[in-house]
This record gives structure tokens, sequence and C-alpha cells, in this order.
């Protein structure tokens, strides 16, 4: 780990201020990426300004049809958190998913999303709930959100501060654990929201993506059987040591199915 | 439920796990010394390249740095071999071509990992900030991780010393007996597979330390090790050194597998820093370093021909035998995989005609060294997986198959077409153990349930025998003494790396003396005992100090008579002994070894014994269920049926099966070290992807035993500590093979991933 210096500020309008005046600054939620990234000597950063512990982005509601998570809330608290039970299961679901104990009282939603990991699950949830990203400056709908591998559409010093999610009719979500990680492999959220079928996949490939044919073929008939010979762009899907293209592709066939099932209950 | 009614002791909890479990063990890194300095290294980052320059100027100007170290140094110090324990003579009348190894790569890198330069400074982030300062000018060379590529005509050749990348081909048995065998027999079953290169990841990471006593020219090395005699004799000849000038200190170590025996080139590096700078140097290795740095496990592509007659006896084996040695040897690499496969070339069975060629070979990889069971579990997966395959041709029962060819109780000792003598067993009551606690005959209607739900349900067995190691050393010694409290203190140079020595050798000489375990305690590795004796590795530990424990005991009690008989003006034979109170049979009067212990010239003994190899054996039965959706497997019952000779504490052999079964687990479903073959890169370099196994993925395991007692040691105890292993690869192994058979899936090898159990089955059409 190369050195650096910490920053607690008091409030999100202090650390905007401070990661605008510090270009080398980085902006640290729970530190469950960036720590060991920086440990490999794979990251450097002149300031980590920590705005986990921050009270501010912390809080869980419901707000009528929209369940509002802050940014720092930590896979522990939405796991837990009997607002998300009750308005969404299937988040509490994912966030209980995600990593070990230790990573769950630590990670959060907004480092999740602002990290944009491929093989997140966060990044399933906000785009299969066709969720808004919120930040100090703008709200952001989910399918502008995500733009691949590690990238997002929050601009320098941009922070994100809380996540609003549409409370869905249904929803499910299922992954398949990277053998070597728990990551997900291939990882399928579906939601019968009010604006229609969303099945967000993430993963499989170079970030989340949306399937467009699922959501359609679900819209018309919500049953795994609907998922049968659908078209799926094999070009989504990465292929390594541990997955080709085609078993990922498959996973996410099965996944999906598996997801509109516990849609079903 | 394990049978315990023939034990003598209840289960009952390690002595040494709280003081492990409580944070209160001394691990190498644990140790702190005044003045201390921190090395790190530079390791190549590609497979195999001229070193054309080093510069080091710019990281040894860095803040914080006292030097920078590399083969130039460690040459002019001749620190340049490695050690062989192999001499014998191959079949092309050479010996084993071992290269020399200096502490840094010199003048060309040959595996990603390889120590080039070495930085030490006040702190690690001081060396790791100076390391981005050494400058390496590489020119590339071609590079070949495979070890039968390696073999082509026209591979690159690694080392010069070794044309062809041949590093040793031997051959045993008859070779003329087996072809007649071959044409004569009714069916013949061929079969290659490829037990699969492994990473050893210990819980604690690879470290070392060393100090330099000017004054005496002497050398402190603290160390993982499994076992300070056998560390010693390899650091010093590694470093051209006397013995003497050296001495090993270790107390607790986390874990080894055959992965802690060897000695390394930077035992070398601390020790030169160390003399050189004239502070204590100390180095911890991080995960990524070891993964790809630690002396790699396995890696033996093998191909099988089985022999069998009209009446389905076996008829003839014969293996063709290529061993990954990986870049350069290690000291044990060549014999665990030529010797161990070689001894154990008949399996269980009868086999009259037997002939194995073993080529040993070097590849552009991190070197191989012993791994739990070292070359046992390879040739046991290679010989069950033929017996399996045979008893599906022959549409036969394996169990069946088995019982007709297994060697039963009368046979013993059983001398080998291939010299091996095999001390008595029971492995057709084993097996007949085994099939009922697995309720074998009832598989096919758990299978036919299976299959209504979607699912492929397979059960397979493994039989297997094992030699325990027949030690470096020729023989056992134990240090036995009394303190003036009446704590009987007890010490020897195996190396519990986890194995629970505290718990079975003082329960071995509390048993001996009738005496509490509570008032027995054991010291392995103590500089002040400077014993002969062995490490711990090869199962053999309960088997060789173990039993010298008894030994001792029962000396003491003799040491300990004559000495009473001297204080009561009698003959040791009119003493009598009992927990720890000797009797004048006469007189009446009484003493305690506690007050013997406190004459001036004290109570102890030393004790020891040659001990050669135990034969343990047993019959494992696993079945597994697949979802041909997913390719993922799920183990829903293994039964471990082990010949391990008398056992001392159960609990210790119900623990080391479930660790050897795991880690047979491990390497059938998810480990392999793999090497991309256009870049030598290792992609297998930390735990994002090299998968290790995961307690969840054995939920339940049944274990048995069936025991003969050994007659080579006093306590009648075969070597256990492997048999996890070399049962598991096999039957885990065989169960998948069961239950892809039904879908035409060819005999696919390990390891069973998700990944790769779907493209098997989707390739042979999926589902029927």
């Amino acid at each position: 780990m190369y050195e650096f210096e910490y920053v607690r500020p008091k409030s999100v309008a202090e650390a905007a201020g401070f990661l605008a005046a510090n270009t080398d600054a980085r902006l640290m939620s729970g530190g469950m990426t960036l720590l060991p990234t920086m440990k490999q000597r794979l990251a450097q950063a002149s300031h980590l300004v920590h705005v986990g512990p921050l009270a501010e982005l912390k809080s869980i509601a419901r707000e009528g049809d929209m369940l509002v998570v802050g940014s720092a809330a930590t896979h522990d608290q939405v796991q837990d958190s009997e607002v998300v039970r009750a308005a969404i299961p299937a988040l509490a679901k994912l966030a209980r998913g995600i990593g070990d104990p230790q990573v769950r009282y630590m990670g959060t939603i907004g480092g999740s999303i602002a990290n944009n990991d491929p093989a997140a699950d966060y990044p399933a949830g906000v785009l299969g709930l066709g969720a808004t990203v919120v930040t100090q400056l703008r709200q952001i709908a989910a399918d502008d959100y995500f733009q691949g591998l590690f990238t997002t559409a929050l601009g320098e010093g941009e922070i994100v501060t809380a996540v609003r999610f549409p409370v869905p009719r249904r929803a499910g979500y299922v992954k398949f654990g990277h053998p070597a990680t728990g990551y997900a492999m291939s990882g399928v959220f579906v939601a019968e929201t009010g604006s229609g079928v969303r099945v967000a996949v993430t993963g499989a490939g170079n970030g989340v993506f949306r399937w467009a044919e699922a959501e359609a073929a679900l819209a018309t008939s919500m049953s795994p059987k609907a998922l049968d010979g659908l078209a799926l762009d094999a070009s989504h899907f990465s292929e390594d040591i541990h997955a080709t293209r085609e078993y990922r592709a498959q996973l996410c066939r099965v996944m999906a199915a598996r997801a509109v099932n516990e849609l079903l209950g | 439920m394990p049978d315990h009614a023939h034990t003598p002791h209840a289960p009952f909890q390690r002595k040494e796990d709280r003081r492990l479990v409580t944070g209160h063990g001394l691990y190498t890194s644990d140790r702190t010394f005044p003045g201390e300095l921190h090395a790190v290294f530079l390791r190549s980052d590609r497979a195999h390249a001229q070193i054309v320059s080093i510069k080091t100027d710019a990281a040894k100007a860095m803040p914080g740095v006292h030097g920078v170290f590399t083969a130039e140094d460690s040459k002019a110090a001749g620190m340049v071999k490695v050690m062989c324990m192999l001499a014998l003579k191959g079949t092309d009348g050479e010996p084993p071509r071992v290269p020399a190894r200096s502490a840094f790569a010199d003048g060309c890198v040959r595996f990603v990992g390889e120590t080039v330069a070495m930085v030490v400074a006040d702190s690690v982030a001081a060396g790791l900030d100076a390391l981005e300062a050494i400058e390496v000018e590489y020119r590339e060379l071609p590079h070949v991780v495979d070890a039968s590529r390696a073999l082509d005509a026209g591979a690159p050749v690694i080392h010069d010393a070794a044309p062809g990348n041949l590093c040793w081909v031997g051959e045993a048995g008859d070779r003329a007996a087996v072809d007649a065998a071959m044409a004569a027999a009714a069916t013949v079953i061929e079969l290659s597979v490829e037990s699969t290169r492994v990473i050893p990841s210990p819980m604690e990471l690879r470290c070392c330390a060393a100090t330099y006593d000017a004054a005496n020219d002497h050398y402190h090395v603290y160390s993982v090790t499994q076992g300070v005699n056998a560390m010693r004799i390899q650091i010093a000849f590694a470093a051209g050194i006397p013995e003497n000038k050296l001495t090993i200190h270790a107390q607790d170590v986390g874990g080894s597998f055959g992965n802690r025996s060897p000695h390394y080139p930077e035992h070398c590096a601390v020790m030169l820093a160390a003399k050189v700078l004239g502070r204590p140097v100390r180095w911890a290795g991080t995960r990524s370093e070891c993964l790809a740095s630690d002396y790699h496990g396995r890696g033996n592509q093998i191909a099988g021909k089985l022999a069998i007659d009209k009446d389905g006896h076996f008829t003839a084996i014969q293996l063709d035998w290529v061993a990954d040695m990986g870049a350069f040897i290690t000291p044990a690499g060549i014999a665990s995989h030529t010797r161990n496969p070689v001894v154990l070339l008949s399996g269980v069975y009868r086999i009259p005609a037997m002939h194995g060629r073993w080529r040993a070979v070097f590849t552009n990889t991190s070197p191989i060294a012993p791994y739990r069971g070292a070359g046992r579990p390879d040739v046991n997966y290679m010989i069950e997986r033929l017996v399996d395959e045979a008893a599906a041709k022959l549409g036969m029962d394996p169990a069946d198959l088995r019982r007709r060819n297994a060697l039963g109780l009368g046979q013993f000792p059983y001398k080998t077409p291939t010299g091996t003598t095999y001390e008595a067993t029971d492995v057709p009551g084993s097996l007949e153990k085994a099939v009922r606690l697995a309720d074998w005959k009832g598989f096919p209607a758990r299978r036919a349930e299976a299959k209504a739900r979607g699912m492929l349900r397979g059960i397979g067995m493994a039989t297997f025998i094992e030699n325990t190691g027949a030690g470096v050393f020729p023989k056992d010694q134990v240090d036995i003494e009394v303190d003036a409290n009446g704590m009987v203190h007890a010490y020897s140079v195996a190396h519990a790396q986890g194995q629970g020595h505290e718990t079975t050798f003082t329960q071995v000489i509390a048993d001996a003396m009738g005496i509490d375990t509570a008032n027995v305690l054991l010291h392995e590795g103590s500089p002040e005992h400077t014993l002969i004796g062995n490490h711990t590795g090869g199962s053999r530990s309960l088997v060789g100090a173990g039993s010298v424990c008894k030994l001792a005991g029962l000396k003491l009690i003799e040491v300990a008579k004559s000495a009473a008989a001297a204080m009561f003006d009698t003959e040791p034979s009119q003493v009598d002994y009992a927990a720890g109170t000797l009797t004048d049979r006469v007189s009446g009067k009484s003493t305690t070894l506690a007050e013997l212990a406190r004459r001036p010239e004290g109570l102890k003994t030393q004790a020891e014994a040659s001990i050669g190899s135990t034969f343990p054996t047993g019959c494992h039965i696993a079945e597994v269920e697949i979802d041909p959706l997913t390719g993922t497997t799920e183990i829903l019952s293994y039964v471990a049926v082990d010949d391990c000779g008398h056992a001392v504490d159960h609990t210790i052999v119900e623990g080391q099966v479930h660790g050897g079964v795991l880690q047979g687990v491990g390497q059938v479903f998810a480990e392999k070290a793999i090497y991309d073959e256009e870049t030598g890169q290792l992609m297998t370099g930390s735990f994002m992807d090299y998968t290790m196994p995961r307690a969840g993925m054995l939920k339940h395991i049944v274990i048995d035993e069936n025991c003969i007692p050994s007659k080579i040691n006093s306590l009648g105890a075969k070597g256990v500590g492997e048999a996890g292993c070399t049962g598991s690869l096999s039957a885990l192994s065989n169960a998948m093979a069961d239950a892809l058979r039904p879908l035409g899936v060819p005999p696919m090898d390990m390891p069973f991933t998700s990944n790769r159990v779907w493209h098997a089955i989707a390739a042979a059409g999926g589902l029927k």
C-alpha cells in the first residue's frame, strides 16, 4: 500500500469540496474493493475521503411507492432492514448474498454501484428494479447510470447519496456464485414493476445489462417456461478459465428461470 | 456413527487447541528480533527469459534501504545448490539431472514467481517502494508449461544440463511379462488421466527469518517447517555451510501438506542478508507470492492399461507416467512421484505382471514437491479409475470386481512383482463394511429417484493401500526427562503442523507410564535437544517418533527403577512401578518420579528405534448428484473405512481423514493450478481465481475403522495422515464417472468443475 492521508468529512458537502480541491483524493465508502486494491499497490490515492460513517447517508426509508436506501447503508443493514424486507424482499436477499459477514458489515450499496464491478450483485438489483441513483448534483436513471466495466455516469467528484427503488409488484434474484470468490458468475434480477417487466443480468459479461427478449416473453407470461429457447446474445458474455461464453449463457438462462420461480413464490 | 467400542480412551479435545485458537501460538512471523530488517522479493513476471541486466543503484539509494541482493551476491556466497534425495540411476544410466539453483535467478528466469532480487529495508513498505526502482531487462525465451509438451521434439529447452527437458527416466517391473499378459487378455482397459497440479495453500503463509552470530560464524534460521533436522541438512547444503553452523528454530506451524518440508531460495537469501548487514532479516510472503512460488503438488500425467482374463481376474497392469517437476528440482520431488508409485503399482490387488515407466520433466512452472500423499493418491487414482472402467466394460458391479481381485487377509505378507512387501491388512473386510454403511445395494433406487427429479446420481468406490514414509534419517530418537515438579517432558524432532502431536504423543507416554496426560509435555524441534530423527511427513510421525515415545516412557520407568533401587539399597527387580510411584516390594519404602528427578543427576533417558513403512489401507465410497442444468455437483454421502492400525486417539484419526478427504474434494472439484500456454503466466495467482475447497462442499462424512495393528512399531500404528486424500480422489471421481456414464459421457478427468461437467454433458448430447 502506498502512503495516503485519511480524511473523515462531516458532511457530503464537505467531502465534495475536498474532492474538488484534491484531484488525487479518492472517495471511500465501505472500502471493500478499494482497500484490497490499494494493498496490492494497484491503486493509489493522496487522500481517502471516508464518507461511509456519515449518518446522512445511512438511512433506509419507505417514501410512498419508493424505497430510498442511503448510499452508505451497509449490505448488513439492507439484508436485515424490516423496511426493505417488507417493500422488496428480493433486494434484502440480494444483500444477504454478498460476500461474507465481514464484507457485509463494511460494504455499502453506494460503494458497490459507484465501483460497478461486472460481477457485483447490486447493479442487477438497481437496473432490474429501474431505480434512480441520487447524487449531490442530480438524479440518474439506472438505464443511464451503468455504462459497462467499472464505468458509470458519475462525473468527477460526484457522490452517490442514495438509491431510490420503485417498489415492484413482485421480484426475484438468483445468482450462481463464482467457485473461487462467490461473486456472481451469473446473477439475474427479475422484477414486475409498474412500468413493465425488467430483467437484469450481472456477472456474465462486461457489466450489468437488460435481457430484452426475456422481458418481452415474461410480460406475456410470467413463468419459467416462457424463457425456453429465447435468444440470448452471446456477445454479452465473457470467457475465462472458470467459464466459457456458452456456459455463462446457460447459467443466465437457468438463473433467470429460477429468479422467475422465486418471483412467483 | 464411528465405533469407539475398542478404544481405551474417550475422544477428548486436543491439548494444543486452547493455545492455538486463542492467539497464544508462536508462529514464525510472531517472532520479532531487536534491530530487525524486512526483506521483500522481486519475482519474475515471465515464464522464461534471459536476464540481460539488472540495475539496482536507484533502489539502493532509496530511503530506508539497507541492501539489494541479486544472483551475483548469492553466487559469491556459494549459495548455488538444490538438494536432491534421489540418487538412483535411471534406465538411461543417468542419475537425476539437478540443475544448479542460486538464491536468485542466475542469468535466466524459468518460471513466473522465481526470485530475481531482494531488497532489505527498515520496513516492508520501504522495501516495496525500492523494488519498483529495480530495472530488469529481459530477453524473452520460448517457454513450455505442459510436461508432455516439454518432452516433444523441438520443445524449448529449460536447462542445458537436461536435454529434451528430461530430468530422470526409470522403469520398474517386467515389460515382457506385461506384453504377454496384455496379448493374452480377454479384456484390456486403457485410460489416460491427470492428477492435476495443485497449489498447497497452508493457512500460514510461507515465511522465514535469519540472524547471524559473527563471533561464532553461526546462523539461526526461523522458518515454517515440518521438522528442524531435515530443514537443517537441506539449508546447510544449499547455503554451502557445515550443518553445525546452522540452528533451525520453529514452534507452531500453520499447515504444510508437504509444502513446508523443502528448503526454498528465500532461506539462503535472508541468511545472506543477515550476514552481510549484521542485522536480523525477516520475510513474510503474501498469498499471491506464495501461490506463485510455494512448491506445487501433484502434476502427474499417467497413461494406464489393465489386462483382465475371462474370469474377471487382473493379469497385468502397465503405466506410462510423466511427472512434471516444474522449473527446478525439489529435494523429494522426483522420488515422491516415481518411487511411491512403483511401491504401490499393485494397488490392493494380486496382479501377476506389472510394468511402468516414469519420466520426470522440467517445465516453466513452479517446482513440484510432495503434497499430501506424494504420488500415492496419484497412482491410486490411475488404478482405481481403470478398475471402475473395467467393471463398466465387463458389466460387473465395481464392488464385485474388487472382491474378486483384492488381496485377502490370508495372503499377507504379500510381495508385489515390483518388490514391495505389504504388511497384513483386511481390504475385503473394509469393503464390506463400507458397502453396508453406504447402502451400496440401495443405490439403484436412489438413482431412479434422482432421475425422476432430473438429477444425475452416481456412486463410486475406491480401495487403496499406501506406504507411509520410511524416513530420511536412519532412526528416530526421543529424549524424555522428569522435572523437579514431576512433570514429564518429551523431546522430538517430528514437528506438528496441525496433526495434534501434543495430544497423541503425550497420551502415548501417559499410557506407557500409567500417569495423567496433564503431567506430560511434548517439545518439538527444541534446539537444546539435538536428536536424530525424521521430520513429519509421509504419514509417519505417530509410527516413528510416536511409537518411540512409548519406548521412551517404558525405558524411563526402568531408569527410575534402577535409581529407586539404589536409594532403597536393593535390586531394581525388587522395585515396583505404578502411576509415577516406585515401591520397594520388601521394605515397603516408596519414592516418586519427582523425587528421583530432584537428585543431582536428574531423571532422564533417550529412546530410539529404526522404523520403516507401514501399509495403511481403506475403502472409501462417495455418492454424488449432478444438476445437469448447471453442471454443479453435490456430494451426498461419503463413507471412509480405514485400516490405520492401532488408533491412539479416534478424534485425531477422524480429523486426519476429514481433512484428507476434503483436500481430495478440493482437487477433484475445484483446485487446479493453471498456467496459460501462450504467455506462461499463472492464471490462478490469487484466491480470486484459485478455488480452495470450502467446508460446505462436504456436508457429511461417515468414518469407521477396520484395523489390523502393524507389527513394525511398538504402538501397532499405521499412518493415516494421507489416507483421506488417497481414497477420495478415486472414490469421488469414480462417482462422477458413474453419474455421467448413462449419458454416454466418455471417462472424464478431474477437475469436475461445473463448467467442465456441463460441457461434457452437452457434448454427449445432453440428458437422454
